[in-house]
């Protein structure tokens, strides 16, 4: 039996429907015709499912409070829809990004996933998801009923890969007790560069060390992400050809990041999650952090806090957020029952993603967002203000490797191992390099 | 050895004419499944690695450019992406093999001389101390993640500390190292136990009568005796200790930023995660070599002992 | 005095032990509790209310994490491994020991040295070659790559060669030929040799940690030490059934340890003897 002979003439079989590329014939291109190229989609998409009884394999890295929302969602799933079964497997994130890809190519991949806005352009490109435009044709969604830059988000090469659970923003979390002590109104957090920095000196006189600046990724690159688009810049050029973070805009925002820190309203060497500890215990007043923290703080039920926008510092109204977008994954032999089961199951969560908001999240549907019932939960309503201005990073194969040299030039410069412009500019000059061979190698 | 070679051979000459015969193939017959499976799985992919490093290779894609020397040239090049973390990865190793193989060396051989000694409950006291080793990583990785958590792990509590065992430095490095040691102790005890058995009786009793004491005792008839064992045991200390994965992997996860993220970890990461197999097989090759390298080093200091 | 001074060594002794011991016992005691006990602050030692929730969950029908499934892979491959090992390395081991042949020494250097190549380093190449073959996800990749043991040749060498000629000879004369004098003569005269390389490359198999977790992905192909990164993952804050996990892993092996424990300290003291 030759392994290889079985695996081109399933994926033959498949290819009857659509266009997938065999690269069989070069020698030493090693055994990708597996995967390669957008693969074909062809079942129609539906909004219900009368086949023969499926079952569907939905991984995702949801390891925290968010995977028990999930599980109720598709306990409920299962029991409306008696010929569908889906089943979870949850992997930490990182374990998630290996193991998909590889699992895809060896025909042993699961039906349905999750991918993170970042990372959707990158494996469509390696042609381990499918192109998902019928679903989106099919169910009539349209940007209208999403927002623009979410919806956009999902779409690589004129293509849609994605279509959007959620949106997770940047939120400004502020604890109300500390507010209150330093003489600042707890219910009118700082919204502007002039309030924040009052704000600060105010809670300096009092002895408190009010925004600490964290030089990790989490959440120290997304804080210089969003300072970022606020003062005019972007990470990259159009067609992600440069890196431009490391232009004015860029420098303005680290330098007022790392100030933080030079002007004593932040201790040095934040440890990891240290800020959002602080600000649990009152030692720390304001923190720019994921929507997820909602979860967290929530736990703590003697903390009095609340979440508003991130304050507008730069020139503009920006910031970062997340997003978690349904995927599906390409199979070695092709069943349309368990694709068009697996469109029906998309789209049933998206419509039902109120639930998943309360695990502490944005819905990506505009319908379920301006719901009574998301309103009735403040928190995640107000991070919701933000949607329209919300930013992501191009949709570009491999752009996560490029923006690795973000994290370690906020790194740099909030440690003061670096002036900020120096830092940024040595980060440019690898991130420039990285697309380079990006482009060379995902052909774009 | 020799005169059972000697003894082999004179068989296969005079005594033996049916294996003589058979001689010119059957030994290579008998050979050829080991051949394979070491060919298939050690030669290849020596000389398929070599040929990958020379490539932008990412397996799920069709375009695999060639591109030279330039993934082993990056490593050594300060603006390339890929210097500092492939760096940082080789000094985390280095870090933990300095810290871990001198505490690898002495504490078995302490608790080999403590057991090496003719008493009651003996061959239990050796087996307490050998059981961690039959354990795999994963076991001992999510045990001790577990019982170094910071906030909830029982090793603070009994200490009455807060130690950030596993998320901050120089804690990280304590706790990586420790477990190791508490792992691995029994291995090396054993190894030296039998080492120590094999010293004869006789020498101990000559140094008594040369009256140096306890300590002469150790440095002139037990630490030469032990001699033959102690190669094997610095080389595979040290080659174990340089190729760290687990503990790090399931334990610190290469926290608190990327410190103990050891060049296993990030050629693996490299290669099968971000799919960057070029760089990762160049990388590793380097590793190789570095090993390599030191072992020859640790061979020749035990020559010149001689 | 003396008397003194052997209690003081025993206390010692039980001292050791009893750090050695002691992670191992708080595995199993918290296996056994609730959630909320396991992370309650400070701990309580023995569980307040003994339970079996964590072990409920990780045998559930249709569990997301089929622990009993891995089990079983993992006997599968271990045991797998463990007799190809056998196979190979006795037969490369026999011509090694007992006969006469061009290359013999460059061959058996050549075995030899891979015993100083860290096989870590061929962890890239190697992955690709198993896809090739199509592998990947399925225990062939367990069983099969590593089951070249250079260790393996090199102990039964050691072994054959200090078996006595004369049983070997008197089959020649009755006309046996190699592979007879091979499977009647030399193996069973190697049961406890082969018995300590089975038992080692067993728990060698079944403890085996990077290589599963790169070249395994759907759960119901895992093994256990992958399988108990999925779980740590997967149930990040329930430590009892992190630790029920666990202490599945390790009973087998501490099982067989504690049964042959002298074959498995034996083999690996020889292991260190004249390398």
């Amino acid at each position: 039996m030759n392994p290889y002979l079985t695996r081109r003439g399933a994926l033959g079989l498949g290819a009857g429907a659509g266009t997938a590329i065999l690269l069989s014939a070069c020698g030493d291109s090693g055994p990708n015709e597996k995967v390669t190229g957008g693969g074909p989609n062809a079942a129609p998409a539906a909004t219900a499912y009368t086949g023969p009884n499926v079952s569907l394999a939905f991984w995702n890295g949801f390891t925290g409070g968010d995977g028990a929302f999930m599980k109720t969602l598709i306990d409920q799933f299962n029991t409306e829809h008696q010929n569908i079964k889906v089943s979870m497997n949850v992997y930490q994130w990182a374990d998630y990004y290996q193991k998909v890809p590889a699992a895809v190519s060896s025909g042993n991949g699961p039906d349905l996933g999750i991918m993170h806005v970042d990372s959707v352009a990158t494996n469509a490109a390696r042609g381990v998801i499918l192109p998902l435009d019928d679903l989106a044709a099919s169910l009539s969604l349209t940007e209208d009923d999403f927002s623009p830059p979410v919806w956009q988000a999902g779409v690589y090469n004129q293509k849609r890969y994605g279509i959007p659970l959620d949106v997770h923003p940047l939120g400004l979390f502020y604890n109300k007790t500390v507010m209150e002590k330093a003489g600042l109104d707890p219910e009118k957090p700082p919204a502007t560069a002039d309030e924040y920095l009052t704000a600060l000196d105010k809670l300096k006189s009092a002895g408190v060390q009010g925004s600490w600046a964290t030089p990790f990724q989490f959440t120290g690159s997304m804080w210089f992400h969003s300072l970022l688009w606020q003062f005019g810049g972007d990470l990259f050029d159009a067609g992600a050809q440069k890196a431009t973070f490391a232009q004015d805009p860029g420098v303005q925002a680290l330098t007022w990041y790392t100030d933080l820190v030079r002007k004593g309203y932040s201790p040095r060497n934040v440890a990891q999650d240290a800020d959002l500890v602080a600000l649990r215990n009152g030692k720390n007043a304001l923190n720019w952090n994921g929507i997820w923290t909602i979860n967290t703080l929530s736990e703590d039920k003697n903390l009095q806090w609340g979440a508003a926008p991130v304050p507008q510092i730069g020139t503009q109204k920006a910031v970062w957020a997340g997003s978690h977008q349904f995927v599906q994954f390409k199979q070695r032999s092709q069943d349309d029952n368990k694709l068009t089961a697996g469109k029906v199951f998309i789209n049933w969560i998206s419509q039902k993603s109120l639930e998943w908001a309360k695990g502490g999240q944005v819905p990506a549907r505009k319908d379920v967002r301006e719901s009574a019932e998301f309103k009735a939960l403040p928190a995640q309503a107000a991070l919701a203000q933000q949607i329209d201005y919300v930013h992501y990073p191009p949709s570009v194969p491999g752009i996560g490797d490029a923006l690795n040299t973000v994290v370690t030039a906020v790194n740099e410069s909030v440690l003061l191992r670096k002036e900020p412009a120096k830092a940024l500019s040595d980060a440019a000059a690898k991130a420039d390099q990285i697309l380079e061979q990006n482009r060379k190698k995902y052909g774009g | 050895m020799t005169i059972l070679q000697e003894r082999t051979q004179a068989a296969d000459e005079t005594a033996n004419p049916p294996m003589r015969r058979n001689a010119s193939i059957t030994p290579y017959l008998f050979l050829v499944p080991y051949f394979v499976l070491f060919a298939g799985f050690m030669l290849l992919p020596a000389i398929y690695g070599l040929w990958i490093s020379l490539h932008d290779w990412d397996y799920l894609l069709p375009g695999k450019p060639f591109v030279g020397l330039d993934n082993y040239q990056a490593l050594f090049d300060p603006a390339s992406a890929v210097f500092d973390f492939f760096w940082q990865s080789m000094q985390a190793t280095g870090i933990f093999t300095v810290a871990s193989v001198p505490l690898l060396l002495v504490v078995p051989l302490a608790v080999a001389l403590l057991i090496n000694r003719k008493f009651p409950g003996r061959t239990f006291f050796r087996a307490v101390y050998f059981a961690p080793y039959v354990l795999g990583v994963a076991v001992i990785g999510v045990l001790w993640r577990f019982l170094l958590d910071p906030n909830l792990g029982a090793v603070n509590a009994v200490l009455g500390t807060t130690t950030p065992w596993t998320t901050d430095l120089p804690w990280a490095w304590i706790s990586l190292v420790g477990v190791t040691v508490w792992w691995t102790l029994g291995f090396n005890a054993v190894i030296y136990l039998a080492g120590l058995q094999d010293i004869p009786r006789e020498l101990y009793e000559a140094a008594r009568i040369d009256g140096g004491g306890k300590w002469a005792e150790f440095r002139h008839v037990t630490l030469p005796g032990l001699r033959p064992v102690l190669l094997f045991v610095v080389i595979n200390t040290v080659l174990n200790s340089a190729n760290m994965f687990g503990q790090a992997y399931l334990i610190t996860q290469g926290a608190p930023g990327v410190e103990t993220r050891t060049a296993i970890m990030y050629i693996a990461q490299t290669g099968l995660r971000d799919f960057k197999m070029g760089s990762a097989a160049a990388m590793s090759y380097l590793l190789t070599i570095a090993l390599l390298l030191i072992s020859l080093i640790i061979f020749r200091l035990f020559r010149t002992k001689d | 005095m003396s008397r003194v001074r052997g209690i003081a060594w025993y206390t010692v002794l039980l001292g050791l032990s009893l750090i050695f011991i002691a992670p191992l016992v708080w595995m199993l005691l918290t296996s056994i509790k609730t959630p909320g006990e396991a992370t309650q602050v400070p701990p309580t030692l023995f569980p307040q209310k003994i339970t079996t929730e964590a072990y409920g969950t990780l045998f559930e029908a249709g569990s997301q994490t089929p622990v009993l499934r891995w089990f079983l892979n993992s006997l599968l491959a271990a045991t797998g491994q463990a007799v190809l090992v056998l196979i190979v390395a006795s037969m490369a081991a026999y011509p090694l020991a007992r006969m006469q042949f061009r290359g013999k020494n460059l061959l058996f250097g050549m075995i030899l040295a891979t015993l100083f190549v860290p096989i870590f380093t061929l962890i890239i190449p190697n992955f690709l070659i198993i896809d090739r073959l199509g592998w990947l996800d399925t225990l062939w990749a367990l069983i099969v790559p590593g089951a070249a043991s250079a260790f393996g040749v090199f102990f039964l060498r050691q072994f054959f060669e200090s078996l006595p000629r004369e049983l070997e000879e008197a089959a020649v004369l009755e006309g046996a030929n190699s592979w007879q004098v091979f499977t009647k003569v030399i193996l069973p005269l190697s049961k406890p040799a082969l018995a300590t390389l089975g038992l080692i490359s067993f728990l060698t198999n079944w403890n085996d940690f990077i290589w599963p977790i790169y070249v395994l992905f759907s759960p119901t192909s895992f093994t256990l030490p992958p399988g108990l990164g999925i779980l740590q993952g997967a149930y990040t804050i329930n430590y009892p059934v992190v630790m029920a996990g666990a202490a599945i892993a390790s009973i087998p092996a501490l099982l067989l340890f504690v049964l042959a424990q002298r074959y498995i300290i034996e083999g690996v003291s020889r292991s260190g003897l004249k390398g």
